[in-house]
């Protein structure tokens, strides 16, 4: 505030002090006694206009009292006119009549209009309260419909499950059943061909003892020599008649 | 009869400065000097002058005021028409120099905005250095009233001021 108010200050010494020219100048001074001289010989208004009234003045009392006078007689004239010429006061009952269709036809048409701006205002409103309203009913309606239906279908796929899962171990367990029925006749049909195998290779060594026997006594009787030396006879159809020497062989 | 010549020779630099110094320029202060004297004359037919000076002083103030309302309020106003810078000043710089030009220039445009009486007080008051005796006598009215006009002359024109010097610092 003091630094605003010394630039203030500052401003107005600034101003008082600004430098001026030595003056006035000569021409100046000669345009203004021009000047002076004009407005000395030119005539006083204000001075003649005074003595003029100081000299004239009854004449002056009697021109303003014709100029009242005619001022009077022209207001009163006017008054007269004026009352002559004014209308009279209309009459209230007939304006009444010839106003009130009007204005009631005006506010007829003023409230219906008024009405139905307010009904096409509030249909309007209704419409689209009702919109938003169908759209939030609709929008939890589907909300509600696809948690239920993902609800059901989780069950049913856990159950799904379930029973794939259930016919598989049943399955596997079958198989596994089969697969041990199969290796327990495979080990039994081996078990079974091996002494029948067995039971085969004694009773056809047997029958080529039996055979040789038959053999060697067709020969004596038919009286081929004797001294044909055992030796001759084939070594293989030599047996022996321990069934545990058989065996070995 | 009035010796116009020897008022002019008497007062005419008083009359010359107050014009100059609240206007600013030749043109104008020419102007405005011609007119306090034309105006001067005018009040001699009308009373009897006892304080020439007092008179010159007066009316070269309120010319020179009324000149300022129609410079400032020309379309034009912006135009620069100070030609101070033509005498020889006392300031150490030319910045310091522009400065006080300015503020002057700044002065000038807020008395315009003043009314009449409070600018002719406080131009009569603070570039005269009238007296409020002086300055009363001058505007016709008494002494309370002239402190009373200067002080609301002084204050308004404070309050211009700050305006003014806000809105070129927002500016």
């Amino acid at each position: 505030m003091s630094e605003k108010e010394d630039i203030f200050e500052k401003a107005v010494e600034s101003l008082r002090r600004q430098e001026v020219p030595p003056g006035p100048p000569r021409e100046v001074i000669d345009a203004t006694l021009a000047k002076l001289a004009e407005g000395r010989d030119a005539p006083a208004v204000a001075d003649v206009g005074n003595s003029a009234s100081l000299r004239l003045w009854p004449r002056a009392f009697v021109s303003f009292g014709r100029i009242a006078a005619a001022a009077v007689v022209l207001i009163a004239a006017g008054y007269v006119a004026g009352r002559w010429s004014a209308p009279r006061p209309p009459d209230v009952e007939q304006l009444r009549a010839a106003i009130e269709p009007v204005i009631r036809q005006n506010l007829l048409n003023e409230t219906r209009q008024y009405v139905q701006s307010s009904l096409a205002n509030g249909y309007l409103q209704v419409k689209e309260e009702l919109s938003e309203q169908y759209r939030q009913d609709m929008g939890r309606v589907a909300i509600q419909t696809l948690a239920a239906s993902n609800t059901i279908t989780n069950d049913l796929l856990s159950r799904l499950l379930d029973s794939i899962s259930t016919v598989q171990v049943t399955d596997r367990q079958r198989f596994a059943a089969a697969l041990e029925q199969v290796e327990s006749n495979r080990l039994r049909d081996r078990s079974q061909l091996s002494s029948a195998f067995a039971t085969f290779a004694v009773r056809t060594e047997d029958e080529l003892m039996r055979t040789k026997k038959d053999v060697a006594q067709v020969l004596s009787y038919t009286g081929l020599p004797s001294g044909r030396p055992d030796s001759a006879t084939p070594h293989e159809f030599q047996n022996s008649d321990n069934p545990d020497e058989r065996n070995k062989k | 009869m009035i010796d116009w010549q020897a008022i002019i020779k008497e007062h005419g630099p008083a009359v010359w400065q107050t014009a100059y110094r609240l206007l600013g320029n030749h043109t104008d202060a020419a102007d405005c000097f011609q007119e306090a004297f034309v105006s001067a004359l005018a009040v001699s037919r009308r009373q009897h002058v006892q304080n020439f000076s007092a008179l010159l002083t007066r009316l070269a103030t309120a010319r020179a005021i009324d000149q300022l309302r129609r410079r400032f309020r020309r379309p034009d106003c912006d135009r620069d028409l100070d030609d101070s810078s033509a005498v020889e000043d006392e300031a150490p710089c030319p910045a310091e120099q522009a400065q006080q030009r300015e503020l002057a220039d700044r002065v000038r445009r807020l008395l315009d905005q003043l009314p009449a009486q409070e600018a002719q007080a406080f131009c009569l008051r603070y570039l005269n250095d009238m007296s409020y005796q002086q300055i009363a006598g001058a505007l016709g009215i008494s002494t309370n009233a002239a402190g009373v006009l200067l002080h609301r002359a002084k204050a308004r024109l404070r309050e211009l001021f700050e305006l003014s010097a806000g809105q070129v610092e927002r500016g």
